[in-house]
């Protein structure tokens, strides 16, 4: 084995979870800080009698603007189910495999269940194969391609990396790297989604809530469920 | 049942266009004037709503235009794309580097964009109710018109009603003269009509869109009013409900046209100010107005349909079982009454009294199908072929309720169901509300 390579490999993963990954947290943090504060301008006061609470109808809206109307749906039936089954894939992954858990109790100090690695495996390769999907969707569908922007694609491979890192480092699929090293890119693909993330598209995991909230204070001010 | 009394607005826009004096703006003057109003227009709800984009698409499915033809440009994000761009660069907290990536807007992308935010667009308000991240677009659409309004660049026959508007109070001619010609005929009919009260409760509102072909819609108005027994008037110096300002996008012009409404309402005395059966006009002065005006205002302002559907509740409304044909219809939800406005029930209300059987369409209420028609489109010649095509998605749900007759309470969707009607030699009969009421009156 060569040493030189095999501590160069050490040091990288020691770089990727150790500085990168606090410097990574903290650039998330005041991103996100950063970019709401750019959003709290001055709302306009409006001065019509309302026919119903906006602050009621706002909060009613971050819920049930997940789940549109029948009439509205039908024809999202793909790009909805799609969307939540990435979601829910992600957050199963990041939550429930072990050494994730592991990882966020050494952070938090408390632990959770986790799930056993079969589910685990599934779900990543589900949730990979709709990331793919998802890519191929937005090169190909006219209306998503005209509004896509760069941001798109950067976001959605950002969000891609991890998976792919974790999965190499799972399945010890490596092509030829130390295993370490393919431990490390994983630490290094998640610091580059944390400071991507106050910057691009992935902010909208924040930008949602403010949203819907305003979008569904707008009807409920007219009498309107959002 | 007679065939609808409201002039076809297709020709209304071209005599219109006819008169529009253009400003006379060098293509970078246009695309500062469009960029200075998407600034101004760019609130905080705005850049939440710009920022939230996540480019997903899910909003073409919401609109007819997109659902009607399958044009991936009516997806109604992409009809905002000036407004996105202007935001990246100037206000966007990553300016500095979208600046260094992206290219400013031209003036060619204001000339594209005027058939993406007014032929395709009815600011019907569908798609804010599908996005999941919750965008209000239609607001957006509305900065959008403000800035190829103030460039210069908005339909000729919407802007030149607007410049009319605001400089005269008429539209297409029809002014005050016009409209105490029309109370003399309806006089004439035996409905008296109080004009220009001093002091009134209720301060009525028509339209010339409704009186320049007849004054049956002003008739069966003040018939219903005078059962009533009310205290009411209609006002020579603020009658108009319609407001091209709001349709062309120019700012200006819609202040100082609601304001007229305002000034005529509070000169009379007014505490309720009843907007005719004109679609955007009511969100436009119900949820508009006062902000623009700067004070909360003495009055309420209330829709036909609203205002027919809280006196009869209150008891003094009383109308028989329907007779003349209207036994089965379908209601069809105006976007500005209804999702744009919140007044769903009334008129439905109304219905269940004139005890007609309603069957609703599939979109109805809050994600009603707009008619293809609204926020000016019926006006603009250049939309025609992408209306009739909309038009088919209105027909088919219609068609699908099996009621011969279609009920509704705004005359731009009325004018457009009685235009497809003509299309497709269609075999419904088209009613407004004001009228079902008037001819049953208890």
């Amino acid at each position: 084995m060569n040493e030189g390579l095999y501590l160069e490999g050490m040091s990288l993963l020691d770089f990727a979870r150790g500085p990168a990954l606090r410097w990574a947290v903290i650039i998330f943090v005041i991103g996100i800080v950063w970019r709401l504060t750019a959003l709290l301008l001055a709302s306009r006061k409006q001065l019509e009698p309302t026919k119903g609470s906006a602050t009621s109808g706002g909060i009613k809206t971050l819920l049930t603007r997940s789940a549109p109307a029948h009439e509205l749906e039908k024809n999202i039936v793909f790009q909805h189910y799609s969307g939540y089954a990435w979601h829910i894939g992600m957050f199963v992954v990041l939550l429930f495999f072990a050494p994730h858990m592991l990882f966020f109790k050494d952070i938090l100090g408390f632990g959770w269940p986790t799930l056993p690695n079969l589910f685990i495996t599934f779900f990543s390769v589900v949730t990979v194969g709709i990331l793919l999907v998802l890519l191929a969707r937005r090169l190909m569908n006219p209306v998503l391609r005209q509004i896509s922007t760069l941001d798109d694609y950067i976001s959605w491979l950002i969000a891609f990396l991890p998976f792919l890192t974790g999965l190499m480092a799972f399945t010890h699929i490596t092509f030829g790297m130390r295993y370490e090293t393919v431990l490390a890119l994983h630490f290094l693909s998640v610091c580059l989604l944390l400071v991507w993330f106050p910057f691009g598209k992935l902010m909208h995991a924040i930008f949602i809530w403010p949203s819907r909230y305003k979008v569904g204070a707008a009807f409920a001010r007219r009498g309107v469920r959002a | 049942m007679s065939a609808t009394t409201i002039p076809d607005y297709g020709t209304l826009g071209e005599r219109a266009a006819a008169g529009l004096r253009p400003k006379a703006l060098s293509d970078e003057q246009k695309v500062a004037k469009a960029k200075e109003a998407f600034l101004a227009g760019m609130t905080a709800d705005m850049a939440t709503y710009l920022e939230s984009c996540i480019h997903c698409g899910m909003c073409a499915e919401a609109c007819h235009f997109y659902i009607a033809t399958g044009d991936a440009k009516y997806t109604p994000i992409f009809k905002v794309e000036p407004l996105k761009k202007v935001y990246r660069r100037e206000l966007a907290p990553l300016r500095a580097f979208n600046r260094f990536v992206s290219r400013d807007i031209t003036v060619e992308d204001l000339a594209e964009w005027k058939e993406l935010a007014y032929d395709s667009c009815t600011q019907c308000g569908r798609c804010s109710l599908l996005c999941p991240m919750g965008i209000h677009i239609q607001s957006m659409i509305q900065v959008v018109r403000n800035g190829l309004s103030a460039a210069g660049m908005a339909p000729a026959e919407l802007q030149a009603v607007a410049d009319e508007q605001k400089d005269k109070g008429s539209i297409l001619g029809a002014g005050a003269d016009k409209l105490r010609e029309v109370v003399e005929r309806v006089r004439a009919k035996g409905i008296e009509v109080p004009l220009d009260k001093d002091k009134a409760d209720v301060l009525v509102l028509s339209s010339a869109l409704d009186f320049l072909k007849d004054e049956t819609i002003l008739a069966a108005t003040a018939k219903v009013m005078n059962k009533l027994g009310v205290n009411w008037t209609i006002r020579s110096d603020g009658y108009e409900s319609a407001n091209f300002g709001a349709l062309s996008g120019d700012r200006v012009a819609q202040k100082r046209i609601s304001k007229r409404v305002i000034d005529a309402a509070i000169a009379a005395g007014a505490k309720k100010v009843i907007v005719a059966e004109c679609g955007h006009a009511y969100p436009v002065l119900r949820w508009e107005a006062a902000t623009l005006y700067g004070k909360e205002l003495p009055f309420e302002f209330l829709s036909v349909a609203e205002y027919l559907g809280q006196e009869l509740k209150a008891g003094r409304l009383k109308v028989k079982k329907a007779g003349n044909g209207a036994s089965h219809v379908t209601f069809h939800d105006p976007c500005k009454l209804g999702r744009m406005g919140g007044s769903f029930d009334e008129a439905r209300d109304v219905l269940r009294a004139l005890g007609v059987k309603l069957t609703e369409m599939e979109s109805h209420g809050r994600t009603n199908l707009c008619c293809g028609g609204g926020g000016g489109v019926a006006m603009l010649k250049s939309a025609l072929p992408l209306r009739q095509k909309a038009f088919e998605l209105k027909r088919e749900e219609v068609e699908r309720t099996g009621a011969p007759t279609v009920v509704t309470a705004c005359n731009t969707c009325m004018q457009n169901l009685e235009t497809g009607k003509a299309w497709l030699n269609w075999d419904k009969d088209i009613v407004n509300l004001v009228q079902l009421v008037s001819d049953n009156l208890a």
